[in-house]
């Protein structure tokens, strides 16, 4: 059969047609095969057009067409309908692009008909072998999504709501309002900006057709037009609906950061609503990753809360928080070495927090001993505990908790194993240890001092009498050094000196003392032999002075009092005269390093032997475990107990260890944590649970550009100093050398805490809440909602100015940015509406700088469109409050609006200055009188072609609107593209301003592109119109050119199931068994991965088959 | 040769790099009559068949042009259309046919100028390396 093409040539009044030859073309194309007809017409998409087409179809019996106009973007839909309309199935219709592609991208008329020829003759070609295919109607689900919560979003919303179908709204903060919530005054009217917004805001949290998600974002979009899947991410707010937004939480919560609301120019708490009319109007608690100190605590301790508590003199409350983590605050507080210090982001700026001393400071404010305990309820079961060092303490106070009884077994006189004996009292009172201690012992725990497990009572007894054992008996025998003269002469271990000194007995010391050994426990005994009365005391160590196991603290304090510290150095023997020490020799040490079995490797510099005298030696290189041999457990390096290191089980049964009995000599708070984790491992063991193993990564080290913006934000303020004893005051006798803060210095130095974490879990507003709305656990919760169009209405960011550094963002305080000052002349802003200098001061004279990374090639080329009507609107506000003198230095003013060019001329007759020309720079470098204490804006006058310097107290930046740093994944999100400048496209600029290359998915507002309120709502109530379309229809068009697979020549091999991104094709059998492919129709996207993949050719495209493109390629290179 | 001129055959993604020539066309960038256009849905719906036709039949260069990585309308598209043209361009050279005949170009939707300047180059680099030698005395400008 012959067919009978028709083949139309659009004039396009002069647009084609002046270019190229139409005549011509018309002419040639009659002489192709297939060809029935050939016509020109001026405008083809015309209904009289479109009539021609239909006739010719009906009256010719036309069976193809073709028309060869402009983009097929345009008007291919046109034309098909025109096609249907005529009789003729629409896909039998194909368009040649011979303006966009031809008449207006060529200069030279000849070629330009030519290629028209060319493109037509293809299309021709093409459709030959295009066959009729049916579209697919499918319904729309009538609820629709809006993304984003502005002004955009909420007018959407409440129009679409209007028609009684339901909508999403999903706002990424806690309240909806968006940009024109911080807004004071609306040019060109005047009007407060949230007088008109808020009635808004108020209707669509009462409308019962909007589902307002706050605090939320979307995860995934999948689906198609009409029937769109979305997971929705409601992040947690931790305060309930329950909330009445009375507003006691908030005075009850002592965290304060900078609010976001406010662009920073004042606080909030933790706890809080961004404005007074925020809808929802419900409470929110803003957590931010979980602070470097508390991951850096081995016990993890709630840091910023117990130092937010107390900067507002809580220090009751402070206390609890202590306790909740921690069974030894007090002890904590003089001996702990601090790593949360170390990790304190504080340290970036100036220096870390002083958390060590402000827990001693709390921990000394309350009578421990009026301090009440808990209500425990005694589960029935029982616990010994061997030693009463910091690991058995912790574990009997956690497991005394959780209803155990425990008894500890301590073989000295007195409890505190390590803490009473090995610390000495000038650094940790004997009386701060018991109250600390009296505390456990309050819970219940019964210490049975002075009973040695091995002698009295053996392991076995215990294991009989109680449920499980906790093994803490520490590390208490001094290592030996192995040199010549050790083992006949007197030395005297470190930890014996110490616990002999310390439980208050005598030791003989001569005048002249070495301390062997560069830990904490070489320069206690060298501190106490001094308190002892010896006049020299040496230290001599292996380790260089940086890398001392020593903490630097009592390094220093040692050298105040005297101690001469040899670092790098090692004794080689103990000089005697018959059974007297007379001192040690000792060599220069170049390095040294510990081998696997933990020996060591030293290499000394020969001939640097020289001797240090001293009558007493004291050696102090560590100790170990003593473990008695019937306990029966395997043991490892160091004589130290195995365990699991999760559970910290021993090799027996019901037996668990931990402290320095299992990794040697550690520190206090290693012990504590290790004490802690062994009562929740046994307590889970003991009710046959699995243990829940906690996992906190380590902090990590922030990038230079946190720490720029770290040291941006915050001003640098030293820390205050621990008050100590005068050296001199000390070594008389053994008071405490630190002093504690008062409550003034330590309310000072806990404010100086940045509060990174947000919340900081104190639990304050949990107490004062009445309808106990606030929920500290509560998790994100992930929804899904099946919508059938989506709303884009994301807005935009604001450009950092801090990046044109000419203008002195961040450096100087009178440099700010115009939507600060918004905040500054607002009645509900930080000012209370008043235009104040940073100092408090009225300005006398302010320089509006427009064009602040707009219209400018290094940053952003666009207009931002609204600066300069804002501009003015500011200038009128400053002359109205302050009649201070401004000047509006610009590029253009462009008042293009409704009553902007009129707003404008009542402006220039206000008196204001306008300066036309890009200011250069803006400095406090006076060079004249008058000039000194301003900012000085240089500025080039180009109506009158001269340079200016204009002194100011305010600069007022109109910075650029430019896309959400985030707007990549967003578009990805939705499948939408956007242009050069960063902002999402739309179909068409002019005639399809809000949607876009995706069916179903709508752009607003100024995520598309800077817009004022206005064209914002103008670009909603379309966005809205489109979604009401599509649901008023109720059904929607489905592409007809999707996969199609052919049965005969399909393998069932997969590859398309691969290839595919939306899981259109699977493999099935037959029905003889064999496998094949078969495609979703309704997902397929029609890309034509599969058709690529497939190796035997039996997927296709419909539409963009293999035949009907190679058709076209051929007609194109023909001669 | 300095008559020659040579014939470029496209196939443009629907979504990117179609739109982007309609946007140099509406922003009159003007660029060498030597191309053809042939609107694909996505770059990864270009088979090596379509390319190799292209050239045997007398094209002298073929151009791929797709969305940027990341913009695919159908996710990944582009990128195996990348891969295609990484083996295509070995099919060529052991083919005897010079490795910027085919050119794959990421452009977006609101390139058009990026799009003329890509036709430009090609035109002006495919009339240095003279008439495809597959042609074999066919061609436009041959």
């Amino acid at each position: 059969m012959t067919l009978k093409t028709g083949v139309y040539i659009c004039h396009c009044g002069s647009n084609i047609a002046r270019t190229v030859d139409v005549k011509q073309v018309t002419e040639y194309n009659a002489t192709l095969d297939s060809v029935e007809v050939a016509r020109d017409y001026l405008y083809m998409c015309s209904d009289l057009g479109q009539e021609l087409i239909k006739n010719d179809i009906k009256e010719l019996g036309l069976d193809r067409v073709v028309v060869a106009s402009c983009s097929p973007r345009m008007h291919e839909l046109t034309f098909r309908k025109a096609c249907a309309e005529g009789g003729l199935n629409p896909y039998l219709y194909t368009h040649a692009n011979i303006r966009e592609h031809c008449s207006w991208v060529h200069r030279d008329g000849d070629l330009a008909t030519e290629k028209a020829k060319d493109l037509i003759r293809a299309s021709v070609r093409r459709v030959c072998h295009q066959e009729p295919l049916e579209v697919k109607e499918v319904p729309v689900n009538p609820d629709t999504l809006i993304v984003g919560g502005g002004i955009a979003g909420i007018t959407a919303a409440l129009k679409i709501a209007a028609s009684e179908n339901r909508v999403y709204l999903v706002e990424r903060e806690p309240s909806i309002g968006g940009r024109m919530s911080q807004l004071d005054m609306t040019f060109p009217t005047l009007d407060c900006s949230e007088c008109i917004l808020t009635p808004k805001m108020t209707d669509v949290g009462n409308n019962p057709y909007i589902d307002l998600m706050a605090s939320s974002e979307i995860e995934e979009v999948s689906g198609y037009v009409g029937n769109f899947k979305v997971k929705i991410r409601k992040k947690a707010r931790f305060v309930t609906e329950k909330c009445t937004a009375c507003g006691d939480c908030v005075k009850a919560c002592p965290v304060e950061v900078p609010s976001e609301f406010e662009e920073g120019l004042n606080k909030r708490k933790a706890i809080y609503i961004p404005f007074a009319q925020s809808i929802p109007n419900k409470y929110v608690i803003s957590r931010n990753e979980t602070p470097p100190c508390k991951l850096a605590c081995p016990i993890g301790m709630d840091i910023q809360g117990y130092l937010a508590l107390v900067s507002v003199g809580k220090f009751q409350e402070a206390y609890q928080l202590l306790r909740r983590t921690n069974p030894l605050p007090s002890v904590c507080g003089r001996v702990c070495y601090h790593p949360c210090e170390d990790s304190c982001k504080r340290a970036y700026i100036d220096e870390p927090l002083a958390i060590n001393s402000l827990k001693r400071f709390i921990a000394d404010e309350v009578n421990v001993e009026q301090i009440e305990v808990p209500q425990i309820t005694p589960n029935g079961h029982s616990v010994a505990v061997i030693g009463s060092g910091p690991a058995g303490l912790s574990a009997a106070h956690d497991l005394a908790l959780l209803g155990y009884g425990v008894t500890i077994f301590e073989a000295l006189s007195e409890a505190g194993g390590m803490l009473r004996v090995g610390i000495p009292e000038y650094r940790l009172p004997r009386d701060v240890l018991r109250k600390d201690i009296g505390y456990i012992q309050k819970l219940g725990v019964v210490i049975k001092t002075g009973t040695r497990i091995g002698e009295q009572v053996t392991l076995d007894d215990l294991e009989r009498d109680y449920e499980a054992v906790f093994i803490a008996t520490g590390a208490h025998e001094s290592l030996r050094l192995k040199i010549p003269g050790e083992e006949t002469l007197e030395i005297i271990p470190g930890v014996d000196f110490l616990r002999t000194v310390n439980m208050g007995r005598k030791v003989e010391i001569t005048d002249r003392v070495v301390v062997i050994g560069g830990g904490n426990t070489a320069i206690d005994c060298a501190r106490v032999a001094r308190r002892l009365g010896a006049a020299e005391v040496h230290v001599i160590c292996l380790e260089s002075r940086d890398g001392m196991p020593a903490g630097s603290d009592e390094i220093e304090q040692a050298e105040a009092e005297g101690v001469i510290i040899h670092c790098s150095h090692t004794v080689t023997r103990i000089v005697s005269d018959d059974g007297h020490i007379n001192g040690v020799e000792c060599l220069d040490v170049r390095s040294f390093e510990f081998d696997e079995e933990g020996g060591v490797n030293i290499d000394t510099i020969q001939g640097s032997e020289h001797i240090v005298p001293a009558g007493t030696v004291i050696l102090a290189i560590g100790q170990r475990p003593e473990i008695p041999g019937q306990f029966d457990l395997s043991l490892g390096r160091g004589n130290t107990i195995q365990v699991t290191p999760d559970t910290l089980s021993t090799s027996r049964d019901r037996v668990f260890a931990g402290g320095d009995v299992v990794t040697g000599p550690a520190k206090v708070i290693e012990a504590i944590a290790a004490g802690k984790r062994a009562a929740r491992s046994i307590d889970s063991y003991l009710k046959g649970e699995i243990l829940d193993i906690e996992e906190r990564p380590a902090p990590e080290r922030l990038s230079d550009q946190e720490i720029a913006e770290l040291q941006e934000l915050h001003p640098a303020q030293k820390r205050v100093e621990m008050p100590q004893l005068a050296p001199a005051q000390r070594i008389g006798d053994f008071t405490e050398v630190e002093r504690g803060y008062t409550i003034d210095q330590a309310q000072e130095e806990a404010a100086r805490c940045l509060a990174c974490g947000g919340c900081c879990d104190c639990l304050e507003c949990e107490k004062v809440c009445e309808p106990e709305a606030i929920d500290h656990n509560m998790k994100d919760e992930l929804i899904e909602v099946e919508v059938g169009s989506i709303i884009v209405a994301t807005g935009y960011d604001d450009f950092d100015p801090g990046v044109i550094s000419e203008y002195g963002y961040g450096k100087y305080d009178n440099v700010i940015t115009a939507l600060e000052f918004e905040r500054l002349s607002c009645a509900a802003g930080p000012t209370s509406g008043e235009i104040l200098l940073k100092d408090g001061r009225k300005p006398e004279s302010v320089a509006i700088i427009h064009c602040v990374g707009s219209r400018d090639q290094n940053y952003h080329e666009y207009c931002s469109r609204v600066c300069c009507m804002y501009a003015l609107k500011d200038a009128y506000l400053i002359r109205e409050h302050t009649g201070a003198e401004v000047y509006q230095m610009y590029i253009d003013m462009r008042c293009f609006g409704e009553g902007y060019e009129e707003f404008y001329k009542r402006l220039c007759e206000k008196g204001i200055h306008f300066i036309r020309g890009k200011v250069s720079s803006v400095t406090d470098h006076a060079l004249a009188e008058e000039e000194k204490g301003k900012l000085i804006v240089t500025c080039e006058d180009t109506l009158i072609g001269s340079m200016l310097r204009v002194p100011v107290d305010m600069v007022i930046l109109c910075i650029a609107l430019e896309p959400r740093s985030d707007a990549e994944q967003v578009a990805r999100l939705f499948n939408i593209s956007r242009r050069p400048d960063g902002f999402f496209q739309e179909r068409h600029l002019k005639l399809d301003p809000v949607a876009t290359p995706t069916s179903g998915i709508f752009v607003i507002g100024c995520c598309g592109g800077p817009r004022d309120i206005s064209d914002t709502v103008a670009q909603a109530l379309g966005g809205a119109g489109e979604a009401l379309a599509m649901i008023g229809k109720g059904s929607v068009t489905l592409e007809a050119a999707v996969a199609a697979v052919s049965a005969d020549t399909c393998i069932g091999c997969g590859r398309c199931t691969e290839v595919c991104e939306f899981h259109s094709p699977e493999v099935v059998k037959d029905e003889k068994g064999m496998p094949v492919c078969q495609v979703n129709e309704v997902i397929c996207q029609g890309c034509g991965a599969c058709a690529v993949a497939c190796p035997t050719g039996a997927m296709s495209i419909r539409h963009f088959t293999d035949e009907q493109i190679l058709s076209t390629v051929d007609a194109l290179v023909e001669v | 040769m300095t008559d020659f001129e040579p014939l470029i055959i496209a196939f443009a993604c629907n979504w990117c790099s179609y739109a982007a020539s309609d946007v140099a066309g509406t922003s009159r960038s003007y660029y060498p009559a030597n191309v053809r256009i042939v609107r694909v849905m996505c770059s990864g719906m270009v088979d090596p068949t379509y390319i190799l036709r292209a050239l045997a039949g007398g094209a002298d260069g073929v151009l791929i042009a797709g969305c940027r990585p990341g913009d695919c309308h159908y996710i990944s598209g582009n990128t195996k259309a990348e891969k295609m043209v990484e083996r295509m361009k070995i099919l060529l050279h052991r083919l005897g046919l010079e490795n910027e005949r085919l050119r794959l170009q990421w452009i977006s939707s609101g390139e058009g100028g990026l799009f003329a300047r890509t036709i430009e180059e090609m035109v002006d680099r495919l009339k240095e390396l003279g008439p495809s030698p597959l042609k074999e005395g066919k061609g436009k400008g041959a």
